[in-house]
């Protein structure tokens, strides 16, 4: 056999599996969402008999869907300013100054990301208990997610103060621009797209992140991950499930590649899903 | 360098590093001091090592320890063993591959709970596999895949949800091993295997060990899959943490938090370090 002949040999397989693997999936995700209560989907039928938004606006209408989508999209806006505001000055410090123990300090940014995540949530939940702030779910969350997600906002910061040159910085001095006007002329437009990444990839995560939302928030916050969560547990309806995982998957889609973007532009070498 | 020196830099690192230190740092000490018995929310707080015979005297705990690392070694081994050689195949570009290499990293996308409804939806007791299974007349009627007894289905959504990510790491390790090398190699008489065992296997090790062990880690720790799709007569470790924590057992839910931290450090290294023994064919 030719290389080329098992190359396409080889591409037709994969693209069969991923159809399986991927397509299939959310296919029936999508038509499950569809479902009309009038009649029910069987076995014996290809496509639901009666296909309607019924459920989609039941969700919207009867169930903490709606609660659900403002908590997770306040938490996440308000993890992403924190942890920019939170990561900005040690990725300046990580990217501007050689010092020594430099890469020590990089390596201990990765903390959050080795210990896992249920670890994380409860002991924190213990933590929250013995300072009395057990009530004090929302900025709880806030708080753990904004930390949860600096190693990912310091190192595209990092990488973006790198980018800045040093000829730039000092040719405005020279000519006798204030600090914040060197920030603006020097700095700012190599640190956008990194600051642009960073924002979308905290507030992706945030959204997504399940094992705090669900030990720190339960039972006051619901996010669309715990309602999701609960939704293919104890209250699980098939038709319900599917809207809910598409509405979890869809934004953050696409969400992706605008980040994938960014990345790429803030740093090629970092273009890497999610990071 | 000099104190004035450090003073700034110190400021800098304060709240970004320092919080990430007195965040993690504060979880996995309380962590451990509760597993003494200290910080009791209930009761007296003073050291024991009552909580730890007694986790460590259940069957419960020891059933919880073997399938949680059955199911992380198994999910970084497989998902490993899958992108090794996809990578391999897409290191050169052709016609077609970056497109491949975005379907194939595609479930990086999404999330694991989508992942599992998706799961479930398929092989669910009317679902398209089992239809399917007696459409071609192999069974002859439907079975209960769900909830598998050997957590088959929590294995296949680890491998789905983490395949593509190794596959990341080491598309990234192959590429970067230049055409010379291979060619050279090539020039001299070495066939596939001999290239793989030779040069792109011992380039590439280091983002197979990091693979490895990252994958490692978020299986062993599963909370999510095992709850959704694993088996109903076993818990994972982070499900018997979760449990013991919900009956207001903190302590007990700290040993086991201990031990699920410990087993992730002492199997990360053993995975890295036996991997990188049998790629570089034996101690070296």
């Amino acid at each position: 056999m030719t290389y080329q002949r098992l190359n396409s040999l080889l591409i037709t397989m994969v693209v069969t599996v991923a159809f399986i693997w991927l397509a299939i999936p959310f296919t029936m995700a999508v038509l499950w969402s569809l479902v009309d209560p009038a009649e029910p989907w069987t076995a014996d039928k290809l496509l639901p008999p009666v296909m309607s938004f019924y459920r989609w606006v039941d969700m919207w209408e009867n169930s903490s869907l709606r609660y659900a989508l403002i908590s997770s999209y306040t938490l996440a806006p308000s993890a992403a300013l924190l942890g920019l505001c939170l990561a900005l000055p040690t990725a300046f410090a990580l990217g501007r100054f050689d010092f020594p123990g430099r890469e020590v300090a990089k390596l201990l940014c990765l903390l959050p990301l080795v210990v896992p995540p249920f670890i994380t949530a409860i002991f924190f939940s213990a933590l929250l208990f013995q300072l009395g702030l057990n009530t004090w779910r929302f900025g709880a969350i806030v708080f753990a997610h904004s930390i949860l997600f600096l190693p990912y906002a310091i190192r595209i910061l990092t990488v973006s103060f790198e980018t800045v040159r040093q000829d730039h910085i000092d040719a405005a001095r020279d000519l006798g621009a204030s600090a914040w006007a060197r920030f603006r002329v020097a700095y700012f437009p190599a640190l956008k797209p990194g600051i642009s990444a960073t924002l979308l990839i905290v507030f992706i995560q945030s959204i997504e992140e399940f094992a705090i939302a669900f030990i720190i928030g339960s039972p006051d916050i619901v996010t669309i991950p715990t309602l999701l969560y609960s939704a293919l547990g104890q209250d699980f309806v098939r038709p319900n499930a599917a809207v809910l995982s598409l509405i979890l998957v869809v934004p953050n889609v696409f969400l992706m590649l605008i980040l994938e973007r960014l990345m790429r532009s803030a740093n090629p070498a970092l273009s890497s899903g999610k990071g | 360098m000099t104190l004035r020196d450090w003073v700034p830099i110190v400021a800098l690192l304060v709240p970004g590093l320092g919080l990430i230190l007195v965040l993690i740092g504060s979880v996995v000490y309380i962590a451990v001091a509760q597993s003494f018995g200290y910080y009791a929310l209930l009761g007296q707080s003073e050291f024991s090592l009552e909580f730890w015979s007694d986790v460590f005297g259940r069957k419960l705990f020891s059933r919880a320890v073997r399938y949680s690392i059955y199911v992380g070694f198994w999910s970084a081994v497989l998902s490993v063993a899958l992108a090794y050689p996809l990578a391999i195949w897409l290191r050169k570009p052709f016609s077609g591959s970056i497109g491949l290499g975005a379907l194939l990293k595609a479930p990086l996308l999404v999330h694991g709970l989508v992942a599992a409804f998706l799961y479930i939806n398929v092989i669910s007791y009317n679902g398209l596999l089992n239809q399917f299974m007696q459409g071609i007349g192999i069974w002859s009627e439907p079975r209960r895949l769900q909830n598998d007894s050997n957590a088959f289905g929590v294995l296949l959504l680890q491998v789905w949800k983490n395949m593509p990510f190794a596959l990341l790491l080491l598309t990234g390790a192959v590429q970067s091993i230049s055409d010379d090398i291979l060619d050279a190699s090539r020039d001299l008489g070495a066939g596939p295997w001999a290239r793989f065992c030779k040069i792109i296997a011992p380039l590439s090790i280091s983002g197979m060990q990091a693979a490895m062990v990252i994958i490692f880690i978020g299986a062993l720790a599963d909370f999510t899959f095992q709850t959704t799709v694993g088996p109903t007569n076993r818990q994972s470790m982070a499900q018997l943490m979760v449990s013991f924590k919900s009956r207001g057992d903190w302590h007990s839910a700290a040993v086991v938090g201990v031990s699920l931290m410990t087993i992730a450090l002492l199997g990360s290294a053993l995975l890295a370090f036996t991997s990188r023994v049998i790629m570089r064919g034996g101690l070296r």
